[in-house]
């Protein structure tokens, strides 16, 4: 076989990752000798070794994916309960393993282990006989040699742990702002501008240097996972007989390595279910009138401190009655829920819309891998799908220790970093004195925007009035607001830092930096910026007693108005029917960005809204609800299933009056809200909060 | 038990020897916006950002006027620095001398002339309390 450099590199990159697969597979496996019949245990299990097959799919180790397909049938036939997890049959799954784990050096030197892999795979199919309680036999043991061949030789490249890359990255920041405190030393002791000792200079310009470099270390390309991507979609479309065009796009977009390490998998699963479940045959594109070749577009965009891949194929779409079907056979049926929700269970663990389970997929174990993959890393997926148009899968990714471009400003003494692709722009001339309805403003060319003070926007300024000192523009998805500044100091890229999980999120914050003289840089988030301003603004927070901007409403001249918003029809006409009985008027929206447009035609008394839905969630929604001055006493009832307390404060906090699980709903708790929230608004906004 | 000694207010809590990383002097502290009580601010130990956390708020005790000293100390979720009033102090646990009721508290122990409760870094330093509004 004529092997290519790149191919050869892949195969290698192959071996490395499989022997941490194997090892963790291993782990696993002794573990669930110990603890059967755990569900999670057993889908964790399932996991590694579906991807491991995955994988060997994509390099062409075609020994080592039939003995993995064949461990993955054993361990499905635990998952439907028809096998127990004996001494004897995780003995014959450690030594598939491990006689995988043997199989790997000599293949990736060309050599046939075709009969070896054929041996496992009988011994796999072979039921093992139930252990005699009496016997004294111990199991197999695990081949020594195959335990201890770890270290090899694998070419010019080497695997390091991310945490060896962080630490160099601190090192050199610690070498920087030593040198900064020598330049500082230099000044005060000898009276010498450090840029004129050449010493300094040329020490300061090399660790400079260094540290961009180090910086970049951690960094790389998508590109990188591009051509695993095109092998496994050649490779699987010649399988399936199918014609399949890849397209890649924003290739040059970086990553930080760990992450794009966590989204390789999910990708490539991704890919793999295009080709298998969404691309059609030649033929039958040819009679539904598209091209023969389907396409799958794979693109990468950097989102300010995400970065979003998208997933896109033309073909078939997601069979959502075969998703209800398949939900009905695993015991939920999902009754009651909108295809918006519904298409979400091909997530589920053991959930597939194959019909039939392959070497390729079917076993509904790859969705559940790109769902807890994404999870590891904070990450979400979302999906959109037209029948007979395509399937969508959006993957967004925070990105950590990235290098984000920043405006750096000051504000009561204090410095902040801006992302810079959310700032409009900086401008020198601020506030000029201007009013409208009371709102301190800004000209900006030839727009009129909102002007705060980003020291009492943040809290740390005393004086919430706003000076005529420089100004930045920042722009969140739905709008644009000056903030008034100190001064503004320049553009300058930043490396954020992981804040570990034991902080809230905080929505003013995008994340921290470590400056070289070692004070933290805060790096804001336009949006939550923008919506701590319009919501603290004077005249907005506390007028709502008097209210005097209240929007006018039918219900000044009838019934009160509500608008129910809820992607799941089924609630929403549930609710629209209670809501009517009591006497509201009640109108319906699909997702927030839709409650929002109805709201901007005509006003309403009370919105009850979901938090799940696509596009414009129910937070989303009520802080931009809070963020519109027009809107900004608007009673908002959240009605969601989401129990958690962290969610109830998320919802708490964007601004709702009410937060009532639906778990706990009932028809007259919802109407004794509205009806105490119509009534007595203002007690219920200051202190009543549910 | 090897343990370090926190001054909270008036009262000492002992740290498991295990969890605790260092003490920082006087550290410089970066308010966070609209963060909850029991979350000072950030702080970098080296290069590494901790949060560092209201220990009086954490523990119930209201918020403490200042923060002399920082205990670094290793929690599931990361790092994090619990603020002191005064320098934490190593200690043996001599002896149970009573119950302790507080989240994250484990029980009232001898140690030498001190009565110091024993905390639970494990329980005491979970999200959903650094979270809490009060």
């Amino acid at each position: 076989m004529d092997i290519t450099g790149q191919e050869e590199r892949f195969r290698r990159m192959f071996a490395e990752e499989a022997e941490g697969r194997l090892a963790t597979l291993s782990e696993l496996l002794l573990a669930l000798e110990t603890t059967t019949g755990d569900p999670e245990l057993l889908a964790a299990v399932f996991r590694e070794a579906h991807t491991l097959k995955g994988a060997a799919a994509v390099v062409g180790f075609a020994d080592v994916l039939q003995v993995a397909h064949a461990l993955e049938e054993v361990l499905e036939g635990l998952r439907r309960g028809d096998r127990t997890a004996t001494a004897a049959l995780v003995d014959s799954l450690l030594g598939a393993v491990d006689g995988i784990r043997e199989m790997i050096p000599a293949v990736l030197e060309g050599d046939d282990r075709a009969d070896h892999a054929e041996r496992l795979v009988v011994s796999l199919q072979t039921p093992p006989p139930d252990p005699a309680p009496a016997d004294p036999t111990p199991p197999n043991p695990t081949p020594v040699a195959a335990a201890g061949a770890g270290i090899r030789g694998i070419g010019e490249t080497i695997r390091l742990p991310v945490e060896r890359l962080d630490e160099l990255v601190r090192l050199v920041g610690e070498a920087v702002a030593a040198s900064l405190r020598l330049g500082r030393l230099v000044t005060e002791r000898l009276g010498a501008e450090p840029a004129s000792v050449p010493e300094l200079h040329e020490l300061s310009r090399v660790l400079g240097d260094l540290q961009q470099r180090t910086l970049r270390a951690r960094m790389i390309p998508f590109a990188t996972i591009a051509e695993p991507l095109r092998r496994a979609t050649r490779d699987l479309a010649r399988t399936l007989g199918k014609t399949v065009e890849l397209e890649l796009r924003g290739q040059e977009t970086e990553l930080d390595r760990g992450v794009l390490e966590q989204v390789a998998d999910p990708l490539l699963h991704l890919v793999r279910n295009a080709i298998d479940h969404g691309i059609e045959p030649p033929d039958e594109r040819v009679l539904l009138d598209k091209p023969p070749t389907g396409s799958i577009m794979v693109r990468a965009l950097q989102l300010g401190s995400e970065v979003v891949v998208t997933v896109a194929d033309d073909g078939r779409g997601i069979d959502l009655e075969r998703v209800r079907e398949r939900a009905r056979e695993a015991g939920d049926g999902l009754e009651g829920a909108g295809d918006g929700d519904a298409i979400y269970a091909i997530f589920r663990s053991g959930l597939s819309t194959a019909p039939e389970v392959s070497e390729v997929s079917g076993r509904g174990v790859g969705l559940d891998v790109v769902r807890t993959s994404l999870a590891s890393v904070r990450g979400r997926v979302e999906v959109r799908s037209e029948p007979g148009a395509g399937t969508e899968f959006r993957l967004s990714v925070p990105i950590t220790l990235a290098v984000l471009p920043c405006l750096v400003v000051e504000a009561a003494g204090r410095r902040y970093g801006i992302p810079m692709h959310s700032v409009v722009s900086g401008e020198a001339a601020g506030w000029t004195g201007d009013y409208v309805e009371g709102q301190a403003v800004i000209r900006v060319r030839d727009q009129v925007l909102p002007v705060a003070s980003l020291a009492w926007t943040l809290g740390t300024g005393d004086e919430a009035a706003v000076n005529g000192g420089p100004a930045v523009v920042v722009a969140s998805l739905t709008r644009r607001h000056a903030f008034q500044v100190d001064a503004l100091l320049g553009q300058r890229d930043v490396v954020l830092k992981d804040l570990g999980r034991l902080l809230p999120r905080l929505d003013l914050l995008a994340g921290a930096s470590v400056e070289p003289d070692g004070s933290i840089l805060l790096v804001l988030d336009a949006s939550g910026l923008v919506n701590q301003a319009r919501w603290i603004r004077p005249g907005v927070r506390g007028a709502v007693e008097s209210s005097p901007a209240q929007p006018a409403s039918p219900a000044s001249t009838g019934q009160p108005s509500l608008l129910v918003v809820d992607d799941t029809a089924v609630v929403r006409e549930l609710e629209r029917s209670i809501l009517e009985l009591a006497g509201y008027q009640v109108r319906t929206a699909g997702d927030g960005q839709e409650a929002l447009a109805m709201l901007a035609d005509a006003p309403a008394d009370l919105v009850i809204t979901d938090v799940d839905m696509p596009w414009c969630d129910g937070f989303e929604l009520t802080r931009a609800i809070r963020a519109e001055p027009r809107l900004a006493g608007l009673p908002v009832v959240i009605l969601t299933s989401k129990a958690d307390d962290a969610d109830r404060r998320r919802g708490l906090e964007a601004g709702a009056d009410a937060y009532v699980v639906k778990g706990d709903f009932d028809q007259q708790a919802l109407l004794e809200i509205v009806g105490r929230l119509l009534g007595t608004l203002t007690t219920a906004r200051a202190g009543d909060r549910r | 038990m090897r343990s370090v000694l926190l001054l909270v207010g008036r009262d000492w809590f002992a740290l498991p020897m295990a969890a605790f990383q260092e003490v920082v002097a006087a550290p410089v502290v970066t308010a966070l916006p609209a963060a909850p009580p029991t979350v000072r601010g950030l702080f970098n130990v080296r290069g590494q950002i901790i949060p560092l956390l209201d220990t009086g708020v954490l523990l119930g005790l209201g918020p403490l006027p200042g923060c002399s000293f920082a205990a670094v100390v290793q929690s599931r979720y990361g790092p994090a620095g619990l603020a002191t009033t005064g320098a934490p102090e190593p200690a043996e646990l001599a002896w149970r001398v009573g119950p302790a009721h507080g989240k994250g508290t484990v029980a009232a122990y001898a140690a030498g002339e001190r009565i110091a409760v024993l905390l639970d870094p494990m329980v005491l330093l979970a999200p959903a309390d650094v979270a809490a509004e009060s």
